[in-house]
């Protein structure tokens, strides 16, 4: 028996196993950590000296105008694949089902490779007016579909195919009662489903979009192989002739880092400017 | 079709005319041929048991069903239709759209846009459909949530109120349309006892103005001193209608009878 007066000293449950196993971690970190710094072939100043280049940074550049590019095309075409495959026209949505079974169904790499030599598929583009045979556009494929043209094709065409299922999962999750409503007040179908039906459904959609401009990102590094003038195509030119290819690989490392860092900060802002309404005590 | 010549003569023109509207979900027949007249500035309340076909009827009136068979007018039109010499052509959504302007619809559960405030919910339709001015419809939205007792919750989303809250908002947004009628699908069924109150004073308030309501209720007190007309539906069909007095008071049906028996 204690009495009231004395303090008693709690003792918490002690957690032996789960110090145990993190020192094991920590110690496996350092022991690779160390192993990487001791090679000689990081070559930590080659980094430094690669890192900031001119052309890298255009690579950065580029990679970054190619996400953007493709993320929005990819978002716009997605929509629209995503409407079509919820339309009552059968025709429209066979169309966008075939349009996402074949751009899901095979690699991006091989979709970029097929883009980046369109031109031996289709050696002229070219386009007339119907019954008149003027002709408004002629050009060797080669010259319009350059590699960036390619890869810009290639990584929002495939883009487009994931949005529209996301964003179709999006559109199905809003209440059906929100479109009744919609109508009640006399508005039109396509003023619904911009005012009412997609900012319910940005909520929904917006968490996997932010995976997909994540992944979109390091995907652009495939475009390399049509000379896509990337950031991943800077760093192989660059290792190509001098053949420091880790150290520029961990600059390639570094830069993607720093990049899908830089997005996750957009997304978290994002996700918070399209939750507005849902969370209790939210009022601006 | 001569009637809707008639019709459009008379200076009593029904708002609300339904001659024998059947309506079908697949094979099951859910209206068997309802006839109802609502006359401009009534209050019509429609009663009945649960499946009864109240709500597929109130919707058929705005056109959120397609009706299967017999004529239904709203203010002298053909819903759905348009006629041209003695065709009918099927309206297209924007067509359809158009109509739905004029008649307003408050639901069971609200549904309330929830990404945007109380204000926001209310000059939506006004500026988007009407194209009224922003400023316009913002000062007049206002004038609406105080009406319905709401002035200070105009910035406020629709998660941050109550749900009698929330249905007197949706009451304003209908309202912001100008409709020439109203329909009220059990408006306070979600709501808890204590927050009924509340929004059957709107809807007292707005028939005292002289809307022309249609309302499916179970608030038999709301019928007996609020309504013109009264019709109880049971099985698809209009089994009585009349004056609340005879309809509630003196009830000439026995499945009428039952089913107040139970209710009262
Ligand atoms: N979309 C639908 N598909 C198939 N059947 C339906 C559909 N909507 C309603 N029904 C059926 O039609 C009948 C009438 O339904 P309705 O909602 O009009 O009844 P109600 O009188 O409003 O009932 P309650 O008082 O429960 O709201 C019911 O049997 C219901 O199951
Ligand atoms: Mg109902």
């Amino acid at each position: 028996m204690t009495s009231d007066t004395e303090t008693v000293r709690v003792v918490p449950v002690r957690h032996y196993g789960r110090w145990l196993t993190a020192l094991l971690v920590v110690g496996l970190t350092v022991l690779f950590v160390r192993a990487l710094l001791d090679s000689p072939n990081l070559e930590p100043g080659t980094v430094r000296e690669y890192l900031f280049k001119d052309y890298v940074l255009d690579g950065v550049v580029t990679t970054l105008w190619l996400t953007l590019l493709a993320m929005v095309l990819g978002t716009v075409g997605g929509v629209v694949l995503a409407v079509m495959r919820l339309s009552a026209n059968p025709v429209l949505r066979g169309v966008s089902w075939g349009f996402i079974w074949v751009f899901r169904g095979t690699p991006l790499l091989v979709q970029i490779i097929f883009f980046g030599f369109l031109g031996a598929l289709i050696p002229r583009l070219t386009l007339t007016v119907p019954f008149t045979g003027t002709v408004l556009f002629d050009k060797p494929t080669s010259v319009v579909v350059t590699g960036t043209v390619a890869a810009v094709l290639a990584l929002s065409l495939n883009e487009m195919a994931y949005a529209a299922e996301v964003i179709r999962g999006g559109i199905l999750a809003v209440d059906a009662g929100q479109t009744e409503a919609a109508a009640a007040l006399g508005m039109s179908p396509a003023l619904t489903l911009r005012r009412v039906v997609l900012p319910q459904a940005m909520r929904v959609i917006i968490p996997p979009m932010g995976n997909e401009t994540i992944t979109m990102l390091k995907s652009t590094a495939l475009v390399s192989i049509i000379a896509g003038r990337d950031l991943m195509t800077a760093v192989q030119t660059v290792y190509q002739n001098n053949y420091k290819v880790i150290p520029l690989l961990v600059v390639a490392a570094i830069w993607y880092l720093a990049l899908v860092s830089l997005l996750s900060a957009g997304q978290w802002l994002i996700e918070r400017r399209f939750g507005r309404g849902f969370a209790r005590g939210g009022v601006r | 079709m001569t009637v809707t010549d008639v019709t459009t003569r008379t200076a009593t023109r029904p708002m609300v005319r339904a001659e024998g509207v059947t309506k079908r979900y697949g094979p099951v027949e859910v209206l068997k041929g309802i006839d109802l007249t609502v006359a401009p500035g009534e209050v019509t309340c429609l009663l009945g048991p649960s499946g009864s076909g109240k709500s597929t009827f109130l919707r058929c009136i705005n056109h959120l069903e397609r009706i299967d068979g017999g004529q239904l007018w709203v203010d002298g039109e053909l819903v759905g239709y348009r006629r041209h010499g003695d065709k009918l052509y099927e309206l297209k959504a924007r067509e359809v759209a158009r109509r739905r302007r004029d008649i307003g619809m408050v639901f069971q559960r609200f549904n309330l846009f929830p990404h945007l405030t109380a204000l926001a919910n209310v000059i939506e339709a006004p500026v988007r459909v009407l194209g009224t001015p922003r400023e316009r419809a913002r000062a007049e939205a206002a004038r609406l949530l105080e009406r319905v007792g709401l002035a200070d919750k105009a910035g406020n989303y629709p998660g941050q109120l109550s749900g009698g809250q929330q249905q007197r908002v949706a009451i304003a947004r209908a309202l912001a349309m100008h409709p020439k009628l109203m329909l009220f699908d059990e408006p306070t069924s979600a709501l808890d006892p204590e927050l009924v109150g509340d929004v059957l004073d709107v809807m007292k308030g707005l028939a005292a103005d002289g809307m022309t309501m249609v309302v499916v209720t179970h608030e038999m007190g709301f019928a007996r001193e609020v309504a013109d007309n009264v019709a109880f539906l049971d099985g698809g069909v209009v089994v009585e209608s009349g004056t609340p007095a005879e309809v509630l008071g003196a009830p000439k049906h026995e499945r009428t009878r039952a089913f107040l028996d139970k209710v009262l």
